[in-house]
């Protein structure tokens, strides 16, 4: 019966959507609609500026242009747990025409089949034209969101720009005790032990932690030096896919086993940071002003930050990226990597009265137009056209409060579906940053991503009932043998028989038939 | 006694028959004495009803959702929507050996928290009433109470950098005596000790104030006699103090064996790394990872049940224990 009535609204609403007289060429309906819409995402719980609760300036601008306003209808307000807010909305029944924020991928997967989100692929194919352009220009990616009946239900907010974390060393350390940037891993090796032993901050104590991480979780990472892997994507220990193309885990690869026994040796020897298991998220703030820590792997934008921050505290400080050392294998690999889509954007419920306004609606904000709006707010205020690049204007640079910041409250740069610039970062990122990612892209050191597979009923059984036992005991064995509770060479073979006892080969099963329905 | 040669008067049994009778005539019907009941002390009824309507939207409600421990959950088709499975959340459960593991460690930490945990307000609350000069003992309870209303949040922060292997004051004092620091957040063998010595620390303070206020219903006449008698305050101590508190310790006690399995995970999760699952692992913390994190509410919920139902046979069987030996008993 839904989706006879389903039928008949597209119907009825191609029929009358035949444009009479269109104000502007981005004119989505005839006479001016009103949408509900469900936004929650960490910054803002609803669709309006945060506290003052007034329309987005960008959504003022948006509905000048379509005809189509979105009126807030956000459910779980009072938390700031997206998942939380989502569970709210699905729980209580009533929906609104969009629902978007953050981490939406899993629910409307999920739920999506089951009836609760409308299907895209054949509304994006007939009323969604600049949508559909860009899935032809960027192949792979729309497979990538979709469940496991092969339709994909939400238009996602896509990240531009390739780097996210880089390694990053003290430059002045090197230079105080005459040593060039580490090439290779035993470069890195010895540049490490000097700067444990020679005292390069110059207080006259053995205090300096020759390599630091605010998630211990990045102490991973120095297993690409020996060429195992730590994870396929933006994701901490997930899955990848391997030479053969299938999917793996890292940590059940014989290159782990003689990884992971190079970085314990090196945590004995006292080359990383004792506490990285528990100093917590603001070990980068106190380690580099305290002037003890000599290097991390961290996000570009802000580990250059300090460089300025701490300018002044620290005499010489001069923290900077520099390239990946070449594993033992002659591989220099940066694992991490901004991903081309993030699980965040928006959908069309169910209830929506009239899903084919809300498509076309959805495709304004992939015009030229509707990207410039939502990356860099409204022209004129925040930015101007010059020379044909989208320049933001001098007092949203030189504010006091981050450009990103400033964005949100314009109502751009939220988690809307939209195409991000890379433009509107590159504007605003600092001098040190723009260099190190200028030498990144000297070197081809980024691999592929793995962007997830979408589990049937069936596979998400088997994958619940074993995954997260598995991944539990994986990380408490990794942890023990990096603290030296534990061999891991001589733990290896109990090691991967425990992982076949707790079902590691189901798992990978289940995975890799999603994985082959879905990519090939 | 009907079988007592002397007794002369009518039978036991006819007299109470007669008494019942004559009461049957007098009050008319059960119905109109409980109107009269409720008419005459309507006011404790009104304060009961806030609490009844609690007690049903909060706890009687919410067990209707404790079905779906016996279903496929699905959110969008609702609780009545989801088809039955049995008891296969549970089948699960018990072939999994990290929730087996979680239970056993649950045990084992609440064991230490009543071992431990529960003796010391009480050995407190005896101290605190021995303190004779009032402004010192004002001090020292503010200084006990103050923990307990410190977010857990911090009293981890507190933890954890007490016990760094760098800058904690826990390994300072180690190095004094020439010892080596210990990573102890990242041992097994010393998360048990930690998180009931910081759960004793935080708590033991506030919940002595229960007991000081059974302390301070004694009837100081009892007191005044044993001065007479010329009983020492430690003989005061345990022939008055502690019996005539004693109550109150076991009600106590029997509530914290109900609450054994609910060992205070927001704090579990603040302390523990992977590397301290083995002994740091407890059921609400394995609930938390596999079913919150995970999205299992079905599993999750079969998990809390069966944590329910062992904590409903803790507390009868606490009950029916203390009722035989010491005639105290919640009901």
């Amino acid at each position: 019966m839904r989706k006879l009535s389903l039928a008949l609204t597209i119907l009825g609403t191609t029929s009358l959507t035949v444009p009479a007289y269109a104000e502007s060429h981005l004119q989505v309906v005839d006479k001016p609609v009103e949408l509900t819409i469900h936004m929650h995402w960490p910054r803002a719980q609803g669709y309006m500026v945060p506290k003052s609760g007034e329309p987005y300036p960008v959504e003022l601008e948006a509905r000048k242009l379509t005809g189509v306003s979105l009126i807030d209808a956000t459910a779980g307000r009072n938390s700031t747990d997206s998942n939380e807010a989502m569970n709210l909305l699905i729980a209580q029944g009533k929906m609104p025409d969009i629902v978007g924020g953050h981490l939406i991928q899993q629910p409307v997967n999920e739920y999506g089949p089951q009836g609760a989100f409308v299907p895209l692929n054949e509304l994006v194919e007939e009323h969604a034209p600049n949508i559909a352009k860009f899935w032809e220009d960027h192949p792979g990616l729309k497979e990538a969101i979709s469940a496991f009946d092969g339709n994909y239900y939400y238009i996602p907010y896509l990240p531009d720009g390739k780097y996210g974390r880089a390694w990053f060393i003290r430059q002045d350390w090197l230079d105080a005790l005459g040593l060039e940037q580490p090439q290779d891993v035993d470069e890195l090796y010895d540049v490490m032990v000097a700067f444990r032993d020679q005292d390069p901050n110059g207080n006259g104590l053995k205090d300096e932690i020759p390599y630091f991480a605010r998630q211990w979780e990045e102490v991973n990472r120095l297993l690409t030096l020996w060429d195992a892997r730590s994870s396929g994507s933006d994701t901490y220990h997930d899955f990848y896919v391997n030479d053969e193309g299938k999917l793996v885990h890292p940590y059940a690869q014989v290159a782990y086993r003689d990884a992971l026994a190079n970085v314990a040796k090196w945590y004995a020897e006292g080359l990383i940071d004792p506490e990285i298991f528990t100093r917590g998220s603001s070990s980068r703030d106190y380690l580099l002003s305290e002037n003890l820590g000599g290097m991390t792997h961290d996000w570009f934008a802000s580990t250059s930050g300090y460089n300025d921050a701490l300018g002044d505290k620290i005499d010489g400080f001069n923290f900077i990226p520099f390239l990946p050392p070449a594993s033992a294998g002659g591989v220099r690999m940066e694992e991490h990597r901004r991903i081309p889509i993030k699980p965040d954007g928006w959908a069309i419920s169910h209830q929506a009265k009239d899903p084919v306004t809300v498509i076309k609606y959805f495709d304004f904000w992939f015009t030229e137009e509707g990207r410039l709006l939502s990356n860099f707010g409204v022209e004129g205020k925040t930015w101007d056209m010059v020379d044909g690049e989208p320049v933001y204007k001098p007092e949203v640079l030189n504010s006091d409060s981050p450009v990103n910041s400033q964005m949100y409250l314009e109502g751009a740069q939220i988690q809307r579906g939209y195409w991000q610039d890379y433009r509107y970062e590159w504007q605003w990122t600092s001098e040190a940053a723009r260099k190190g990612i200028e030498l990144y892209d000297t070197h081809d050191l980024l691999i592929d991503q793995f962007l997830g597979v979408a589990l049937n009923k069936k596979e998400q059984a088997v994958f619940d009932r074993y995954w997260p036992s598995l991944r539990t005991y994986m990380l408490e064995r990794q942890q023990a043998w990096i603290l030296g509770s534990g061999d891991v060479q001589a733990d290896w073979d109990d090691y991967t028989k425990t992982l076949d006892k707790m079902g590691y080969a189901d798992v990978i099963e289940v995975l890799n038939t999603a994985y082959e329905r879905q990519y090939n | 006694m009907s079988s007592d040669p002397d007794f002369t008067g009518p039978k036991t049994e006819e007299l109470v028959i007669e008494a019942r009778e004559a009461q049957r005539e007098r009050k008319p019907s059960r119905m109109n004495r409980v109107g009269d009941h409720l008419k005459r002390e309507w006011q404790l009824y009104a304060m009961l009803i806030p609490t009844i309507l609690w007690l049903l939207i909060f706890l009687y409600k919410p067990m209707y959702g404790l079905q779906i421990a016996f279903k496929d959950y699905s959110i969008f088709r609702g609780v009545a929507g989801s088809p039955w499975i049995g008891f296969e959340h549970f089948d699960a459960l018990f072939n999994n050996d990290q929730f087996l593991r979680a239970l056993r460690n649950t045990i084992i930490i609440s064991m230490y928290g009543l071992l431990f945990g529960f003796p010391m307000p009480i050995l407190l609350a005896l101290m605190f009433n021995e303190v004779l000069h009032k402004a010192f003992k004002n001090t020292a309870q503010t200084i006990v109470y103050l923990p307990h209303f410190i977010s857990s949040v911090i009293i981890a922060g507190i933890v954890i950098t007490a016990f760094s292997p760098s800058a904690g004051i826990v390994n300072t004092i180690l190095g004094w005596f020439g010892m080596d620091s210990i990573y102890f957040l990242t041992k097994p063998e010393w998360f048990r000790p930690i998180f009931v010595g910081t759960g004793i620390w935080q708590e033991a303070g506030f919940q002595s104030i229960v007991y000081l206020a059974a302390i301070a219903g004694v009837s100081p006449t009892l007191y005044e006699s044993a001065v007479v008698d010329g009983a020492s305050r430690w003989q005061m101590m345990w022939k008055i103090t502690i019996p005539s508190i004693m109550p109150t310790i076991i009600i106590m006690l029997i509530i914290r064996i109900g609450n054994m399995l609910e060992v205070s995970f927001e704090m579990i999760i603040l302390l523990y790394q992977p590397a301290t699952f083995e002994t740091a692992d407890v059921v609400n913390t394995f609930i938390y990872r596999q079913g919150i994190q995970g999205g299992q509410y079905d599993l999750a919920a079969a998990a809390g049940l069966f944590n329910a139902v062992v904590a409903f046979v803790l507390v009868m069987t606490a009950n029916t224990i203390s009722k035989r030996y010491s005639r105290t008993s919640l009901w």
